[in-house]
């Protein structure tokens, strides 16, 4: 018994410390989500209403506190807008990115021969060319605005997700018990989702939280080169694009939309850093 | 060694390929190039003339053979925009873009290196715990971001280096430095990491265990090993790099490829933009050769097993 309870203790106390990231990731996610769910409420002016009385107020003055920019508009509100559109922006390309990639790495790992190499080749060239260049030559076509910057983004990167899952499964398909359904006469299909694919649960949010990441730099940076988002909405991207004329008045009009990036890209990198702690433990754990 | 050269160069003209239909389709289906050449004042029968006179009349699909016949004699048209050649153009521009990403490649390794190195050596000691927490926060800030705030700080407030254009070595340093900071994080930490791996090797234990010192543990075995890792990564990382030169040569106004790229998408010159896309993918490519030739010659168990 006691030795029991001291061991479960220790247990414990490994797993809080290895994931200290998990929690303070979670709870920063929390956060900005309930920001954004609450965004009508938390804004105190409206973003896109500017009052030329005050332009360039600086941050903590009354009304508002974290300033106003060229325009007279509230630099708070403006940035709470651009939350909501940064991480719906980045959420959903980076769902089309996992379901597509997903759905082809499983493929290339069950079928042989010709649709593995055309998929593994389309992955190496997708993976071959820089995702920036492609996704400026593509929204200089399709235009701008949020689904064909989210399609165009979400459509570019999903490679990145199918070797991921493509090598991962190919290993879970050498496991013990995926040759035993196999063995049974269980189908390939759901020997797939039923076998391999909770077998990658880890590893695919993992994935989801670092690719979240790498999306919403992406999505501020075509904002900011004014080809991402409808020039003039409130994003953090765009802000950063307005704030350059100014940065002597106006400091703080890019601070601002910096340090909303930094937190947002910061969160999701503890989310993943904490998750793949989090797993590598308790694969750990279950080995021993 | 040859045979994966020769894989390679048809993995290179099957992308070089690809790159080109789609483009050539794509950017047909953003709009028509006559239009865009006769410019605003151009009555109809001028742009019908102009179609005529390039061949834009004829059907897509001939359209596409005929430049896919001129591409492979290495002529990608002349820029709607000027009339230069687009690749002339474009290949005026690279100079300055290689100059800044090999500035960065350089700066990252000076810095990642000796970093990754000293918090892998002991990862556990307070001062670089606190380190490596840095680092971490360091990855979550998007290189752009790093080159506004530089500007703002150095440029704007201190007023010690110049912000914009290309001159002289004191504009070189903060672009440099923020498109390093794309990189150096990652770098760092997958380099800490394997010096980390590395130290608790055997062939460590057995080192310490004959009397080597400390400094030389590190430099003379933990390290080679761990950067044989990071060379990969250095080699996958480019096109990311590049992705990152874009932005950065926007907001300094650095006259490469990138900032070529920007300008010709929004002025839809197509040829010079399609001039660019093979442009970076050859050099991607040849980059990711060098790379994994220089790890054949740096990992001689490579050499002896069949690749």
């Amino acid at each position: 018994m006691v030795i029991s309870a001291e061991k479960r203790l220790q247990r414990s106390r490994l797993r809080l410390g290895g994931t200290l990231e998990l929690w303070l990731g979670g709870a920063m996610a929390g956060a900005l989500l309930l920001l954004t769910l609450f965004s009508q409420f938390v804004q105190t002016h409206d973003p896109m209403y500017g009052d030329l009385m005050v332009r360039f107020a600086a941050p903590g003055s009354e009304a508002h506190w974290l300033g106003t920019d060229n325009l007279g508009r509230d630099m708070w509100s403006r940035a709470v807008a651009g939350l909501a559109w940064s991480l719906s922006c980045a959420l959903t390309a980076t769902l089309i990115a996992a379901v597509i990639g997903t759905v082809f790495g499983l493929l290339a790992a069950e079928s042989h021969g010709r649709l593995r190499g055309v998929i593994r080749q389309i992955v190496d060239l997708v993976l071959a060319f820089p995702g920036l260049v492609a996704a400026i030559c593509v929204i200089a076509v399709v235009g701008q605005g949020f689904w064909p910057l989210v399609l165009t983004l979400g459509l570019l990167t999903w490679p990145v997700f199918a070797r991921v899952v493509y090598a991962e499964s190919l290993s879970l398909m050498e496991r013990d018990y995926v040759l035993a359904a196999r063995m049974l006469g269980v189908s390939r299909f759901r020997i797939l989702l039923g076998h391999v694919l909770p077998g990658l649960r880890a590893t695919l949010l993992v994935m989801l939280a670092f690719h979240f990441a790498d999306m919403l730099i992406a999505e501020s940076a075509l904002s900011f080169l004014g080809i991402g988002a409808p020039l003039g909405d409130p994003t953090w991207g765009n802000m950063l694009a307005e704030s350059r004329q100014f940065l002597f008045r106006a400091p703080w009009m890019l601070f601002v939309p910096a340090g909303a990036i930094v937190l947002a890209v910061v969160t999701a990198n503890l989310l993943g850093d904490g998750i793949a702690v989090a797993a590598r433990k308790r694969g750990r754990a279950i080995d021993s | 060694m040859t045979s994966t050269i020769v894989k390679r160069l048809r993995d290179l003209a099957i992308l070089l390929f690809g790159l080109t239909l789609v483009l050539f389709f794509m950017l047909r289906l953003a709009g028509d190039p006559a239009i865009v050449m006769a410019g605003p004042d151009a009555t109809l029968e001028q742009i019908d003339a102009l179609r005529v006179q390039y061949g834009l009349d004829k059907p897509v699909w001939q359209q596409f053979l005929v430049y896919l016949r001129n591409v492979l004699m290495l002529d990608f048209g002349q820029s709607l925009a000027s009339g230069v050649p687009a690749m002339e153009k474009v290949m005026s521009m690279l100079p300055a873009t290689l100059l800044l990403t090999f500035l960065a490649m350089g700066f990252t390794l000076i810095v990642s290196i000796p970093l990754g190195a000293w918090l892998g050596y002991r990862p556990d000691a307070p001062s670089r715990r606190f380190t490596a927490w840095l680092v971490f926060i360091g990855q979550g800030v998007p290189g752009f971001v790093v080159g506004l705030v530089a500007i703002q700080i150095f440029a704007v407030n201190l007023g010690w280096l110049p912000s914009l254009g290309y001159g002289t070595v004191q504009h070189w340093i903060l672009p440099t430095i923020s498109l390093g900071a794309f990189l150096i994080p990652k770098l760092t930490r997958v380099l800490a990491a394997n010096v980390a791996e590395a130290m608790r090797e055997d062939y460590i234990r057995t080192a310490r265990a004959n009397g080597v010192r400390s400094r030389e543990l590190l430099t003379r075995y933990a390290l080679p090993n761990a950067l044989l890792g990071a060379t990969a990564l250095v080699g996958t990382q480019f096109a990311f790099l590049i992705s990152g030169t874009v932005v950065i040569e926007i907001i300094f106004s650095w006259p490469g490829i990138g900032w070529l790229l920007i300008e010709s998408t929004q002025t839809l010159d197509f040829p010079v933009v399609q001039a660019i896309a093979i442009v970076i993918a050859v050099l991607v490519f040849v980059i990711n050769l060098l790379t994994d030739l220089a790890f054949q010659v740096l990992d001689p168990r490579l050499k002896k097993a069949p690749a």
